[in-house]
């Protein structure tokens, strides 16, 4: 799997998942469509506007991105915002298992976030393990993402895998 | 030998399991609120739940429900939960953690929740974590789940705790040392005599609080203590003593000296920005909030009432019982009246104040509040400022109306 697109944003370190889709809306709106338009809003009220103008954006961050709250929300509003891959330098774990789990595209990276900036061109080969900044005339190597979760990824999360397969092999 | 999770995971799989293995676990208990419950019923689209008594559904985040979305949003809960014959808590029956603890988490138990604050039921001994609503939604459809078996932070908590001293500000000392990513992946499990003294109460502060340092665990010994409290719930069949074994590996030790630990505090927006309550003596507050599920139940409304009692809040005090019967229990022991009489308003069984929903804070406002986390816009506003700490420190800055350390309380 690759995926060519630019960078929509570089967010900080600890950015957690009540900054990424505020409380205050996630128990009155079913629509993940409509939800996707309070994404950010706290910290980045330009964020939505900006990923619909994009073809494939991608997201760069620092270490423990998604932390917090369990709301799936968080990467479905991504996800419904176009973010095609979040490359972090670390996830937090309940994000990270959201994010496979809705055929979200996330890549750990030690390296990157403190490198890319903002409106550049990136192409992320899974395969591969590599990153490859054409700007930069420079690759970055993360960790190739395990068959199973590359899997999960191309039959578009966990609910459609299981279904597939019938469940948990024994 | 193995670490607690180890031991768990390997009697529930049917695998001789150690950390970095992945495991398939049937789930003994799956829940969600109405934060979660609603986009895992969209997951599940229409599938047959597996075991129906294995599924409980709570309303507690926006309860009761504040508004006609909400509750028409709680009302498909309702007819999910009817439909389908699981188990359904109301508006004001509490908060999702406390009634699981109280009804339904026991030792070697595989739990979890549509909550990041599920790690709470460590506290009884359970491996119990939180994950999003597609994970709930399989295990309803499935019954099973996929889980790699985390390694290991023993935490040992030494000695004996001062007065006005509690296992929050113990767990906020831990915070400030390993930060809110130090236990990512990984479990926490809590040991040493300032744990065995410690109520299964305080221990679920603890346990509930490890998310915060990115913890997928945070488990405790199941001993005598266990026992006792789920003896006092009717339950005592479903206690199963549970200890490490002797040898197990642990990827980290801290240990915490119980006897030099302060009350502290966590200054906002991170829960790991960590100082002494002495060193934010005097700033002002709007809101005092006892409550949550980290620090909202009995023993934590005795020990703010104890400080209350007799005097009168000189700020907005909002107090929210963890459960019903935690509500009960404090109007049994008068300890509604002492809330009351210092002014406060005393809200249903719930979440309440700490996410935002059904008590919002004002522009630039600040609060301090007895919850486990203060992100930015947490309490419903983005300009809002918020601290957590102790009941202790939370009663005795609502009386002062600013900041104050619980250690010395005014007569």
């Amino acid at each position: 799997m690759n995926i060519k697109g630019k960078v929509v944003r570089v967010f900080p370190g600890d950015t957690n998942t009540d900054e990424i889709i505020s409380g205050k809306y996630k128990y009155d709106e079913l629509d993940l469509n409509k939800l996707a338009k309070h994404t950010f809003e706290s910290v980045d009220s330009h964020f939505y506007e900006d990923c619909h103008d994009l073809k494939n954006p991608i997201l760069i961050a620092g270490a423990n991105f998604g932390c917090g709250s369990s709301r799936e929300q968080a990467p479905q509003v991504l996800k419904a915002c176009g973010i095609s891959c979040i490359i972090a330098e670390s996830f937090a774990r309940i994000f990270y298992r959201n994010g496979f789990n809705i055929g979200l595209p996330l890549v750990e990276c030690e390296d990157i976030s403190k490198d890319v900036t903002q409106g550049e061109w990136l192409e992320v080969d899974f395969d591969a393990g590599m990153i490859r900044s054409e700007h930069r005339n420079k690759e970055y190597r993360f960790k190739p993402i395990p068959q199973f979760m590359q899997e999960l990824l191309e039959r578009g999360g966990l609910m459609p895998y299981l279904d597939a397969c019938g469940g948990y092999t024994d | 030998m193995k670490t607690i999770s180890e031991k768990i995971l390997s009697k529930r799989s049917g695998v001789d399991a150690e950390s970095g293995d992945i495991v398939a676990v049937p789930v003994d208990l799956v829940f969600a609120h109405d934060g979660t419950l609603p986009l895992a019923i969209q997951q599940l689209g229409g599938q047959k739940v597996k075991d129906p008594k294995k599924v409980v559904a709570f309303c507690d985040h926006a309860s009761p429900s504040p508004s006609e979305k909400v509750s028409n949003v709680q009302a498909l809960m309702r007819q999910f939960a009817r439909h389908h014959g699981m188990d359904f808590y109301e508006n004001g029956d509490g908060i999702c953690h406390q009634i699981v603890l109280e009804r339904h988490a026991s030792p070697y138990k595989v739990i979890v929740g549509g909550d990041s604050h599920t790690c709470t039921h460590g506290a009884l001994g359970a491996f119990a974590t939180g994950m999003g609503s597609t994970d709930v939604a399989a295990i309803m459809a499935y019954g099973k789940t996929w889980l790699k078996v985390p390694e290991t932070v023993s935490v040992e908590v030494s000695g004996k705790m001062p007065e006005y001293v509690h296992s929050k500000d113990v767990f906020l000392e831990l915070l400030s040392q390993i930060t809110a990513d130090g236990a990512t992946y990984k479990a926490l499990e809590f040991c040493g005599e300032g744990v065995e003294a410690m109520s299964v109460e305080s221990r679920a502060t603890l346990s509930n609080m490890s998310i915060e340092a990115g913890a997928k665990v945070g488990v405790c010994a199941a001993d005598e203590k266990v026992k006792a409290y789920l003896t006092r719930y009717g339950r005592s069949n479903e206690f199963k003593a549970l200890y490490p074994d002797e040898g197990a590996v642990y990827t980290k030790k801290v240990r915490i000296r119980a006897e030099t630990v302060v009350p502290m505090i966590a200054k906002p927006h991170k829960v790991d920005s960590v100082v002494p309550v002495t060193e934010l003596e005097g700033e002002e507050l709007d809101q005092v909030c006892i409550g949550s599920c980290t620090n909202g139940r009995i023993e934590d409304l005795r020990v703010a009432a104890r400080i209350l009692n007799g005097h009168r809040s000189k700020v907005r005090l909002v107090v929210f019982p963890a459960s019903r019967g935690v509500l009960l229990e404090a109007l049994k022991e008068g300890i509604l009246e002492t809330f009351l009489k210092a002014g406060a308003a005393v809200g249903p069984p719930g979440c309440g104040f700490c996410i935002g929903r059904t008590v919002a804070l004002g522009d630039n406002e600040v609060a301090l509040s007895t919850q486990n986390r203060n992100f930015k816009g947490r309490m419903g506003n983005d300009s809002s400022f918020i601290y957590l700490s102790s009941p202790s420190t939370a009663a005795a800055s609502a009386i002062e109306g600013r900041i104050t350390d619980p250690r010395n309380p005014k007569e």
